[in-house]
């Protein structure tokens, strides 16, 4: 039932996570941040099992940053997808594998927005706009109708507004709000998103 | 009393020195020259092979140069079948990469990976190091064109001009003589020949004795790598004009 | 699709989770060299099998220095599935494309474990695969020019599609002759 939404603007990416932390019918904590920041200009947000999200989302950071240090450069975002997509394939065909789903965000070489959005299986799209989860199924229809690539960030975080509207009116459980991030050129910055 | 520290791989002699790594540097010294050019809009690479007898069959592909991935050619200079171990790892080193990471391999690091190997072996016990040296060109969009070399010890260097082989030191001076900044592919092309032709034994170069290759924009600023035929090589060399100087220099 | 001295592949561009529509844009042919893989199925062994089979294809040309040729491909194709036996990639490829040295156009399609399926006339793959039979066996005759061809591809894949509410959503058409390639792509029914 967590949260994850990104929208692709025409200068920055935008990343929405709910803030719940579930198990059953218990909201275990309400201040739960559901991204990891792998390099100044990228980060993962995901959702899945318990457990499994947190150690893939730790291992994929631990390795973005190895790779930084080894090759004294960021790695650019189709890549970071690319690195992601490959570990989810290879867990899926193993005897454990990850149940991960993930929202990758950034700006590819730290100037294209970018947004990818990659599942378990080991499936990855670049895409406008993505949600994963029953979020999807509020909010496509919306984020289809009002969508446009050439929106600033003001008009993108409007666009989120409507999406948080939608989903606090059908949700069938209080997610506690969402944690906003914007990605630009200035690097990643919360949004206080009321 | 050398013996002691000669024979094997992993032993510093008192001196502190790796005979058997020293040794490797000494064989790949009677190799062919190979020469690297850098310019602004690409690389080159000439190399000269030497034909043993001419009973031998010519080979119809090359034998010192060798094509790594889209964007990187390397030279080499040494035993040809210890550069194919390396190459063929190196190969499926630089594929890993890609469908990894779904972008080429930059080029140091592809070098990296290949320097790691022969350093493995100046260290296990056992093992002769490898014995060649290589000139690599290349192109990422981190650094632009590029050109390294490597050698049996695991080291490896970026340069604007570099050889490696026989005669490599009067190779390297020629080159710091007459390399300029701002050289183009084309002055390249004619600056390694005419160094490779000054360096090599014999007083005529021919395309039985020389591999050429180059790396450069095509017209739609596209890589374009290019492992030149004897045929194209023959006519380069008739239109650089390096026969002809050639021959004024034994003038001389 | 097999015309005169020229082929046809084309995909759709649906990406769906069960009934859900994820993307539009997800392409499912690709080239290595100058032989074409379309590749249905699981999202996640396309790509995967698409990235396999340009490591393959790459290492190829390298080692032989020529490209790869569509029959040779499609042999690798057929081995590289049966590897995985019993635990396979979930994957209908198709392969097309033209002999670089005797001109012969080539197409041939795949069970999800190698068995090659070596068609004169025209090779189809995917959810959509009994529309497509349809349409193909209706719209199909030989030695079709590379215009007519794409027509007919085109057609056949629109309307099979438009049968199957898996499929849709945009196509891409590549009519490919000796020596060019021509890359289209389609608007269809969003829906």
């Amino acid at each position: 039932m967590d949260i994850i939404l990104g929208i692709k603007v025409q200068d920055s990416v935008i990343v929405a996570t709910s803030k719940a932390f579930t198990r059953g019918i218990s909201i275990l904590k309400d201040k739960d941040d559901k991204t990891r920041v792998l390099t100044p200009h990228n980060l993962i947000a995901f959702t899945g099992e318990a457990g499994d999200t947190t150690q893939f989302a730790d291992y994929i950071q631990a390795n973005i940053q190895l790779f930084s240090m080894r090759e004294n450069t960021e790695l650019n975002s189709k890549s970071i997808a690319s690195f992601i997509r490959q570990q989810l394939a290879t867990s899926i065909r193993s005897r454990t594998p990850y149940q991960v789903q993930i929202l990758l965000g950034g700006l590819n070489k730290g100037t294209e927005p970018f947004l990818s959005l990659l599942d378990y299986l080991g499936t990855r799209v670049d895409l406008p706009y993505c949600a994963h989860g029953y979020a999807a199924f509020y909010t496509m229809s919306l984020l289809d109708h009002h969508y446009r690539p050439d929106m600033n960030t003001e008009e993108g975080l409007k666009l989120l507004k409507l999406c948080n509207e939608e989903l606090e009116k059908r949700m069938p459980i209080d997610f506690k709000g969402l944690y906003v991030k914007v990605i630009d050129k200035d690097g990643i910055r919360d949004i206080d998103f009321a | 009393m050398s013996r002691r520290y000669d024979s094997r791989t992993t032993i510093f002699s008192p001196e502190g020195r790796l005979y058997q790594v020293e040794y490797a540097l000494e064989a790949i010294n009677h190799a062919g020259t190979a020469i690297g050019v850098m310019a602004k809009d690409g690389v080159v690479l000439a190399a000269e092979r030497k034909v043993t007898s001419k009973l031998l069959e010519q080979d119809t592909s090359a034998e010192k140069m060798y094509v790594l991935n889209d964007k990187t050619v390397c030279a080499v200079a040494g035993m040809t079948a210890d550069a194919g171990i390396l190459i063929n790892n190196v190969r499926y080193s630089a594929q890993q990469y890609l469908k990894t990471y779904g972008e080429d391999i930059p080029i140091e690091t592809l070098v990296k990976r290949i320097c790691d190997v022969k350093q493995g072996y100046t260290q296990h016990g056992g093992l002769r190091p490898f014995g060649v040296s290589f000139i690599f060109a290349g192109y990422d969009d981190r650094y632009g064109f590029q050109l390294y070399t490597s050698n049996p010890s695991g080291n490896y260097s970026g340069w604007k001009a570099t050889s490696i082989g026989a005669n490599n030191n009067s190779a390297q001076t020629l080159l710091k003589q007459d390399y300029k900044d701002d050289l183009t592919l084309e002055e390249a092309k004619t600056l390694a020949l005419k160094v490779l032709s000054k360096t090599t034994d014999s007083n005529k170069l021919t395309s039985e004795k020389v591999e050429f290759s180059t790396i450069g924009l095509d017209a739609n600023n596209n890589i374009k790598l290019k492992i030149w035929s004897p045929e194209s090589i023959d006519k380069l060399l008739k239109e650089s004009g390096v026969l002809t100087r050639d021959e004024e220099g034994d003038d001389k | 699709m097999v015309g005169k001295d020229c082929v046809a592949i084309a995909c759709d561009l649906r990406l769906g989770n069960q009934s859900l529509g994820v993307a539009n844009n997800f392409e499912k042919v690709f080239q290595l060299g100058h032989v074409f893989l379309g590749l249905t199925g699981l999202a996640s062994d396309v790509l995967t099998v698409h990235e396999n089979f340009r490591m393959k294809a790459n290492l190829y040309k390298m080692r032989e220095e020529r490209e790869i040729e569509p029959e040779s491909f499609a042999n690798l194709v057929s081995s590289t599935l049966y590897e995985r036996r019993f635990g396979p990639w979930f994957v209908g490829p198709i392969v097309a494309g033209i002999n670089s040295k005797t001109g012969k156009p080539f197409i041939c399609s795949f069970d999800f474990i190698g068995c090659p399926d070596f068609a004169k006339d025209f090779a189809v793959s995917g959810t959509a695969s009994d529309q497509l039979y349809g349409m193909c066996e209706s719209l199909y005759e030989p030695n079709l020019e590379p215009e007519d061809l794409f027509e007919t591809i085109s057609q056949a894949l629109l309307n099979a599609a438009d049968r199957d509410t898996l499929s849709g959503w945009g196509a891409a058409v590549y009519v490919i002759t000796k020596d060019k390639v021509i890359k289209r792509y389609l608007k269809s029914r969003q829906d």
